[in-house]
């Protein structure tokens, strides 16, 4: 019962649900009030449908592919859109160098950082916090190719993944049997139960011996390498620190099949390692914290602990700045601001448009064909009214219907490949996301409309006169 | 005797529907002589049309031969028989079937363009056709904007403007009003006796047969009478109330 | 293989198969056609007249002008994209000089992640092959290249216009105006709070103008100081002189309240004040998106300390290949990477493969679409003819020429929207747009971008409409043909 209250709670979350639920039921409703009716409109609508199969199948076909680029495009845009509007839970402040691209600040900040720079008593401490260090190589320096290329997330492995155990071992359980973990990270919260229980094992073992590492499946498929491997990684952004790893095993599919996680202390280790055999410190020693990531409350802590931070003379060389989640990652798709705007105000449009004019032309050219039939009808007492939604019925039909099919195969077969892998930023793969089944409804029906106005408007003003004198 | 202009021989055609075999057309032979204006009748379904149609070149025989000139048509391919109605035969429908869009003026230069004629000859042989039918003073009019009567004339332009020597009609009269339907006989009986057209027509209306030199009964796919089209003709000429029945038959030889 | 691939690979898979079928037959049938056609055109071949299809054509005008629309959506959408992506390939190709050694550290694949702080790499300058000025010193460019973060600290007020400082989070406009504006406390959330500009520090601006080949359009090189004192300002600080690209000075003009940055202006970049001692000529190239300034002003302000480029001028494109692949193999101290110039940045292309392969995807996608629609125009044109066709074939003329008939009627439809698709897409010729350019993940510089439509676009655009005409016109036309004569008269 629980399960289902918070399936109804995430339901009715989304306006767009309940606007469609109202939908049906106001359809359902019709159809009793109606239903002799609406079975009427409906056979008819289906028969002229299957009159010309052949129309039928192309104009459905031109919206089917029409939709599928549309539901592409937007699968990308509502992605985009998701992470650059802030959450209201799990408010996420990310800590990084002022004025430089990329951010590097010495790991120094780390203690500092994660207290908020809290220097009072009634300062703010962070929920939670975890560090991030890029760390760059490649498993063949002679011949380096973006197959071999591997970027690891240098990270505390237990803010990827900690499930609470009891002294055995036994993963402990909330009420409803659900495992109670802790993650910093985004989207863990899709993975399976097993698949929690493997990544919790693997961070586990990344603790005891930091030469272990998580590669995501599809960065090992290109690596050909498989899982108790042990590979040696030469470095790019910190020479001379080459790391030798065994990989352990792999993230819940989805999000991170193209990431790679490693032990901070590893590289740290092989940053002290350097300075013990060269005799000074390495170049990139005071340099190698990437971003720091604090979990606040809600938008009020955030504002106090960005304060905190910027006013502290810890953070001041380099200079430090403090932002959300969404707005860090808003400013770093900034370089595609004009390219998305071009997405989504020309190409999606131009697409529409031209949906709306292949269903015009195919409802005009069977409108005009069924003269003589619509003229019968009106003979027989029907109202130019009901006429034309014979029309329109027959374009939303078409138009739904395509327009579902689509979106659910773009659904159900893009997911299934993983998604849509378009690489632009730090995106490994953009998800037809739930809604897309609607927005296949929603656009075959509003094009269906939009382009049968016309001809219902023509079939309505049939003068029933005019066409029986052209045949006699 | 000089040699017929068409000479069918052992003529056979069968349809099948489904799993049934129908015969349409069973051993008929057939003579037309040059310059003579034959009209064929039959009840629906007694092979009339299909026999113009063979006649005609637009479909071939199941067995025999069909010889039109010098050419022997019933042997030839579906391109060679394009070729061959382009200069040799001129069709006229019942139901004109003049293409909508075009004037009465490209309706009978059509044909034309497939031969190699310089655009001076070309609409030379137009003005005359259209001029033999009467509408040179619409020739720039769409079908649209003409009477039945018209159109089919525009079709009979159309037909001869290549000057064959054959000319089948199917049901030329079949739309047409009885006034119309007289004008266009008489200008098919003025393409045989002016230009000694040779001119194949199916009707089932008896009034246009009479007009006729020469009447094929045909039943069943067999050739079951035959009959004189001046005699009957003139027999209505001279204000017989009846027709049918009222004209001398002999049987033909099966 | 799970049940679920097969829901995707059954249609893809069927699509495609479809797709390559069709295209097996269609196109060399329709390339055939086309020559068909252009043999009937010049008169060699016997045709059914134009004016039959010209008059066709406007009896239907209705669901013609409706398939004509869709297509001049489609191509002028393409020739659109194209452009975009034709602009950046400008641009790479455009940037760097072939006789340009462009020197990085060793394994640094971008100027980014790039550290020459180890060893004395001067003296790769000193290598044969480097050209050497009228002082007898090498012509090389010592560069330290960074993206910095900045800010943008003034907007436009929507209500009066002016320009107004943003709070300290960058989330709306403070209080302003007297008596209080109405657009104070305006949110501003979900626009841009900061641009990501590149800084490149270098020793000599005049030596680096005359390795990369970019002289100043208006003003001077910065001084050998690189600092100069604030016009009207009576403390002591000191603004940092920068050159900076054309482009970039029309970025930056709005936040000074004009169209762009002129010199002598100044703009906050960092903790200090910048201002404007030149203007480069540089339009069509990445340098024109660059702050120049003084190395180590830059380096000091921004925490890097060490040059990440040095691009040395040689006499030819054959030496610098020669000198390119000797500091690639044979020189170890340090051991550093060396390219050709111009083939590090076309190395850049992988962003605009990237989206050339995407606009390729969709188009295609959307031609499929657009192809159906003409099919349908194609069949319901001939659904309303089959009597005309068996009166044209009874008269004689031959299913070819009928063929090519309703074939060039559809071609008509793809030209005619095409030329006018391509002529709308056109208008975006010359407009810019900024995005970002990138070898791989990681790195990558945020560029203006100049759409240009060429003789390549205009061409493709105009194959596209052709392939959706042929498309959708072959397999209606090939239908009409099929008709027995008698039997489209019944």
């Amino acid at each position: 019962m629980r399960a289902f209250d918070e399936w109804l709670l995430n339901f009715t979350d989304n306006p767009l649900n309940v606007a469609l639920l109202a939908g049906a039921a106001f359809l359902v409703a019709l159809s009793f009030l109606w239903l002799d009716q609406v079975v009427f409109y409906t056979t008819l609508i289906v028969k002229s449908f299957r009159r010309n199969v052949l129309r039928s199948t192309l104009t459905s076909m031109a919206i089917m592919v029409l939709v599928l680029v549309v539901t592409l495009v937007w699968s990308v845009l509502n992605l985009l859109d998701k992470v650059t509007s802030d959450k209201a839970r799990d408010f996420k402040a990310i800590v990084s160098e002022r004025w430089q691209i990329p951010s590097q600040m010495p790991y120094s900040y780390v203690s500092g950082l994660a207290r908020g720079g809290a220097r009072t008593g009634s300062d703010i401490v962070p929920m939670d916090s975890m560090t991030w260090t890029f760390y760059g190589g490649t498993t063949d320096p002679v011949n380096r190719t973006r197959e071999n290329i591997v970027f690891f997330f240098g990270m505390n492995p237990q803010k990827m993944m900690l499930i609470q155990r009891d002294e055995k071992g036994n993963p402990l359980r909330d009420r409803d049997g659900k495992l109670i973990y802790s993650s910093m990270m985004d989207d863990i919260d899709q993975a399976t139960e097993e698949e929690m229980l493997d990544l919790d094992r693997h961070c586990r073992e990344m603790e005891k011996d930091r030469s272990k590492v998580v590669i995501g499946r599809d960065k090992l498929d290109s690596m050909k390498k498989k899982i108790g491997e042990r590979i040696k990684v030469t470095s790019f952004n910190y020479p001379g620190v080459d790391l030798e790893v065994e990989i352990v095993g792999t993230f819940p599919k989805g999000r991170y099949d193209a990431s790679s996680l490693v032990n901070i202390q590893y590289i740290l280790d092989g940053i002290d390692a350097w300075k013990q055999k060269n005799g000074k410190p390495h170049p990139m020693a005071e340099k190698c914290l990437n971003l720091v990531w604090l979990k606040v409350p809600d938008t009020e802590a955030f504002r106090q602990v960005a304060d905190q931070i910027i006013t502290s003379p810890e953070f001041k060389s380099p200079a430090v700045k403090v932002e959300t989640a969404s707005s860090g990652i808003a400013s770093f798709l900034d370089s595609y601001r004009d390219l998305l705007w071009a997405v989504r105000w020309i190409l999606v449009p131009a697409i529409l448009a031209t949906m709306v004019l292949v269903i015009a032309n195919a409802i005009s050219i069977s409108v005009r064909e069924r003269r003589t039939e619509m003229a019968v009808l009106k003979v027989l007492g029907f109202s130019p009214t009901q006429v034309m939604i014979l029309v329109l019925g027959e374009a939303i039909f078409i138009g739904v219907i395509s327009g579902m099919i689509s979106a659910g195969i773009a659904y159900i077969a893009i997911n299934a490949r993983g998604g849509l892998k378009f690489p632009i930023a730090f995106f490994p793969a953009f998800k037809v996301p739930d809604e897309a089944i609607w927005w296949g409804l929603m656009i075959g029906g509003a094009t269906g409309v939009l382009g049968s106005l016309l001809p219902a408007w023509s079939a309505r003003s049939v003068k029933v006169a005019e066409v029986f004198s052209k045949t006699a | 005797m000089t040699r017929p202009i068409v000479e069918i021989v052992g003529l056979h055609k069968s349809f099948t529907r489904g799993s049934e075999k129908i015969d349409v057309l069973v051993d008929l032979t057939l003579n037309v002589p040059e310059g003579e204006f034959l009209a064929l009748m039959g009840p629906s379904g007694s092979g009339k049309t299909t026999l113009l149609n063979l006649i005609a070149g637009l479909d071939s025989p199941t067995r025999g031969t069909i010889r039109v000139g010098d050419d022997l048509i019933s042997n030839m391919t579906e391109g060679q028989l394009a070729k061959w109605r382009t200069r040799s035969v001129g069709f006229v429908f019942q139901f004109y079937h003049l293409l909508p869009v075009l004037t009465a003026y490209e309706n009978v230069e059509l044909p034309l363009l497939l031969l190699p004629l310089s655009s001076s000859e070309r609409k030379k042989q137009v003005l005359n056709a259209l001029d033999l039918v009467g509408l040179a003073n619409r020739m720039g009019h769409r079908p649209g904007q003409l009477s039945g009567g018209q159109q089919q004339r525009v079709g009979i332009a159309r037909a001869i403007v290549t000057d064959p020597t054959l000319i089948v009609a199917d049901e030329p009269t079949g739309d047409l009003d009885s006034k119309s339907a007289d004008e266009i006989l008489d200008l098919m009986v003025e393409l045989k006796r002016g230009l000694n057209k040779t001119i194949v027509m199916v009707t089932h209306d008896p009034r246009a047969a009479a007009r006729a030199e020469r009447i094929l009964h045909l039943e069943k796919g067999r050739l079951v009478r035959e009959t004189s089209g001046i005699d009957h003709a003139m027999h209505h000429f001279n204000g017989g109330e009846h027709i049918t029945g009222a004209v001398p038959e002999r049987e033909v030889r099966r | 293989m799970s049940l679920i691939d097969l829901l995707w690979i059954v249609p893809v898979g069927s699509a495609l198969l479809l797709l390559t079928g069709g295209l097996v037959v269609t196109l060399p049938l329709s390339i055939v056609l086309l020559f068909v056609l252009a043999a009937q055109l010049v008169g060699l071949l016997r045709r059914v007249p134009f004016t039959y299809n010209l008059r066709n054509l406007l009896v239907r005008w209705k669901t013609n002008i409706l398939t004509t629309i869709a297509f001049i959506c489609v191509v002028a959408l393409l020739t659109f994209m194209l452009a975009f992506v034709n602009g950046m390939y400008y641009l790479t190709s455009n940037t760097g000089n072939p006789s340009n050694v462009f020197v990085l550290a060793d394994g640094a694949t971008d100027e980014l992640f790039s550290n020459l702080g180890y060893g004395d790499v001067k003296e790769i300058a000193l290598q044969p092959g480097v050209l050497k000025d009228e002082d007898g010193m090498p012509l090389a460019s010592w560069e330290l290249y960074c993206v910095v973060n900045q800010p943008i600290l003034v907007r436009k007020c929507p209500v009066c216009g002016d320009l107004v400082p943003v709070d300290r989070f960058g989330r709306e406009l403070i209080e302003h105006g007297s008596p209080r504006c109405e657009g104070s406390g305006r949110s501003i959330v979900g626009s841009r709070g900061r641009r990501l500009l590149q800084v490149r520090g270098i020793e000599d601006p005049a030596k680096s103008g005359k390795v990369h080949s970019i002289p100043l359009k208006v003003g001077n090189w910065f001084s050998q100081s690189g600092v100069q004192a604030l016009q009207g300002s009576t403390s002591a600080e000191q603004a940092v002189q920068a050159v900076i690209g054309e482009g970039l000075s029309r970025e930056l003009g709005p936040d000074a309240g004009k169209r762009a940055l002129e010199v002598g202006d100044t703009f906050d970049l960092g903790p200090r004040k910048w201002v404007v001692t030149g203007i480069m000529d540089s339009s069509g190239s990445t340098f024109d998106s660059e702050i120049w300034a003084k190395f180590q002003l830059v380096g000091q302000q921004f925490g890097k300390p060490t040059y990440t480029t040095c691009v040395l001028r040689t006499k030819d494109e054959e030496d610098a290949i020669k000198l390119a692949q000797f500091l690639k193999t044979d020189y170890k101290k340090p051991a550093v990477s060396a390219q050709q110039e111009t083939v590090y940045y076309a190395g850049l292309n992988t962003t605009n493969q990237q989206f050339l392969y995407a606009t390729i995807v969709v188009m295609l996608i959307m031609a499929i679409g657009c192809a159906f629609g003409v099919m349908n125009t194609m069949f319901a044109a001939i659904a309303q003819r089959t009597k005309d066709i068996g009166v044209l074939r009874i008269i004689g003329y031959s299913r070819w020429q009928i063929l090519t008939s309703f074939f060039m009627e559809a071609l008509a439809l793809a030209v005619f929207g095409g030329l006018i698709g391509i002529s709308i897409g056109s208008l975006c010729h010359g407009l810019s747009a900024t995005s970002n350019i990138a070898s791989g993940p990681g790195g990558g510089k945020s560029v203006v971008i100049k759409l240009v439509v060429d003789h390549y676009v205009i061409l493709t655009g105009m194959g596209f409409s052709l392939f959706m005409g042929c498309v959708g016109g072959l397999i209606p036309a090939l239908s009409a043909i099929r008709l027995k004569p008698l039997e489209s008269l019944r």
